[in-house]
């Protein structure tokens, strides 16, 4: 009910501030919002065809556990068996364009991911394929167009930037902890133990989710622009109603998660995903999801907030960029995916204070790039910390410090090495942490070498 | 007598002036005169033809080459009031670019659309962008089409 009236509110001081602002950019501005939601007017293919791949090679360092047993930290997703190996964990096919070519108030954007990924393999939910975007655009209205389908949520830089121009292999802790959703099973779901190599390579699971990852996305509809306020100042809005339940169309709670974002840009050139700018953003959502984790036979599905914040920058001004952002997070924070009822200890404490699904969490990060002038290398390096469980008795702190080299074969070609140092640990001084820290003491540092192609 | 013929002297002089810019092709000085076409779909060959104007402009002289651009079928977009290129179009424009932009696909996009396109203010209209073509080579214009 807060949450509604704060949204409502955000949302009146949003409007009122853009009705002040100026007047609409032609589409095709650099931001993601209108990257991904337009196209250029008077210049957009009826069907463009495109898409990209990206291969990988992995290898995590982490030891098991003094039994001999791992845990998904330790492993390679989605599959989580094992330490070392390739995979191509993306190869989406998409097309977009405006289907009426002399009307350009009407565009389209349709993609499916073909990689294996928990967005195609997760647990319960094996595909060849899965839809992940697929939404029209109306830009009748001055000031507010509107996107409805299945797209990118207006949310953290992480989340909505293109995913094959992202710099890193791996999402950050925060980002991918408290942001890549995971939903919860329809039924209570028992913690999956920890396995050793034996289990893991005869068949074990550690993942427990049985519908794909949320992919920062989300159907519904979308109210949003850019405006050109002046001296090379962009501001841009979003705001969106969605069913909360990801790339899945259904609404399982019968609620509706509302987004609103917010960004303001000094525009320095270039276009596309690369342009240069300085921007500052902030984004709020606001939603709620149902959750048995409860162990008995009974179906007592229980009500649980899902709400996330979070304020950032990014500077790109070749040959440097910086970015940073943090993000706060109330509910339904995610324990890893052999926690699929949002616990880290076993069903004796689920009311206690370990409990996942109304915990807070927090976490932030910083990044920046150099790309080496006169030459095709860029390097790269980040720090994020999150910490999830906020004062609970299994608080975790996730810290992680990336070290990243690209060497770009031409714009649409690049190779990036990753190298991680992670330090995960439960904080608190209690017999949950003691219990946990077991595990994750072992965790070690990872390499990842990834090909990206689009095209 | 002499003032009735100084007044139509004046008159014809008058009309031969309102006359000059819609003739400006067939008089213009330039050593190099060129006329671009486009009537693709893909987007492209916009930014194509545009690169060709403006390479050509810092090819020569100011004065040394002439060049208009004429857009009929799908290339008409290019001269869409709206198109991402809109500033580009201006910019050239002042240098001296002419653009045309074909009646009849005009009306052909106006009935599809049940509203007619809105155009670039620096574009003129011409009866048919194939004719205009036609024209400009048969006064020696090099006719190019990216």
């Amino acid at each position: 009910m807060q949450a509604n009236k704060l949204f409502k509110r955000t949302l009146l001081g949003a409007s009122c501030a853009l009705a002040l602002a100026g007047t609409a950019l032609p589409a095709q501005a650099a931001n993601w919002l209108m990257l991904q939601g337009t196209e250029p007017e008077g210049a957009s293919a009826r069907a463009n065809v495109w898409g990209f791949l990206q291969m990988n090679y992995s290898k995590d360092f982490s030891d098991a556990n003094p039994s001999g047993q791992y845990v998904p930290p330790k492993l390679l997703g989605p599959d989580l068996d094992s330490q070392s190996g390739f995979n191509i964990n993306r190869a989406r096919l998409g097309v977009r364009g405006t289907g009426f070519p002399i009307d350009s108030r009407i565009n389209y954007f349709l993609m499916a991911e073909f990689g294996n990924s928990c967005i195609t393999h997760c647990a319960g939910d094996n595909t060849i394929a899965k839809m992940i975007d697929a939404s029209i655009t109306l830009n009748y209205l001055p000031g507010a167009r509107v996107r409805a389908g299945l797209f990118k949520t207006p949310g953290a830089e992480e989340g909505l930037q293109a995913i094959h121009v992202f710099d890193y292999i791996n999402f950050t802790e925060v980002a991918n902890g408290l942001l890549l959703e995971r939903f919860p099973n329809a039924k209570y779901t028992a913690n999956l133990p920890a396995q050793t190599e034996e289990q893991l390579q005869g068949g074990g699971s550690l993942n427990g989710f049985t519908t794909p990852v949320g992919g920062f996305r989300d159907v519904g509809v979308q109210v949003f622009d850019a405006f050109d306020v002046g001296k090379d100042w962009e501001v841009a809005y979003a705001a969106m109603v969605g069913n909360g339940n990801g790339i899945e169309f259904k609404n399982s709670d019968g609620e509706y998660d509302k987004y609103l974002y917010l960004s303001a840009e000094k525009k320095y050139g270039g276009k596309g995903p690369k342009a240069e700018g300085l921007k500052f953003f902030g984004w709020g959502q606001w939603g709620s999801r149902q959750l048995d984790n409860t162990n008995d036979s009974v179906d007592n599905l229980k009500k649980y907030d899902r709400n996330r914040a979070g304020l950032g920058m990014k500077y790109m001004n070749k040959p440097f960029r910086f970015t940073a952002e943090y993000i706060t997070a109330d509910g339904m924070i995610f324990e890893g995916p052999d926690k699929p009822s949002f616990y880290f200890a076993n069903a004796a404490n689920s009311t206690g204070a370990n409990n996942g699904a109304d915990a807070k969490g927090n976490g932030w990060y910083v990044e920046g790039g150099w790309y080496i002038p006169n030459s095709k290398w860029e390097l790269d390096l980040r720090y994020d910390t999150a910490t999830f469980n906020e004062a609970r008795n299994d608080e975790h702190q996730f810290d992680k410090w990336t070290f990243g080299v690209q060497y770009h074969f031409n714009p649409m070609t690049r190779v990036t090495v990753n190298y991680e140092m992670r330090d995960f640990k439960c904080t608190a001084n209690t017999a949950q942490c003691t219990n946990a820290n077991v595990n994750l003491n072992g965790v070690g540092d990872k390499i990842g070498v990834q090909l990206t192609a689009i095209f | 007598m002499y003032r009735s013929f100084r007044t139509l002297a004046l008159a014809f002089a008058s009309l031969l002036l309102l006359a000059a810019p819609a003739q400006a092709a067939d008089q213009n000085l330039a050593d190099y005169k060129y006329v671009l076409h486009i009537s693709d779909m893909d987007p492209s060959k916009q930014e194509l033809i545009l690169n060709n104007a403006a390479n050509l402009l810092e090819a020569y002289p100011p004065g040394a080459v002439d060049i208009e651009i004429v857009a009929y079928g799908p290339g008409l977009r290019l001269m869409f009031a709206n198109n991402v290129n809109a500033e580009r179009l201006d910019s050239l424009s002042q240098s001296g670019v002419r653009f045309s932009a074909c009646g009849n696909t005009l009306k052909g996009m106006t009935k599809q659309l049940g509203e007619e396109p809105r155009l670039n203010p620096v574009a003129k209209v011409v009866p048919g962008g194939i004719v205009r073509i036609g024209e400009l080579v048969k006064q020696g214009y090099i006719y190019v089409k990216p």
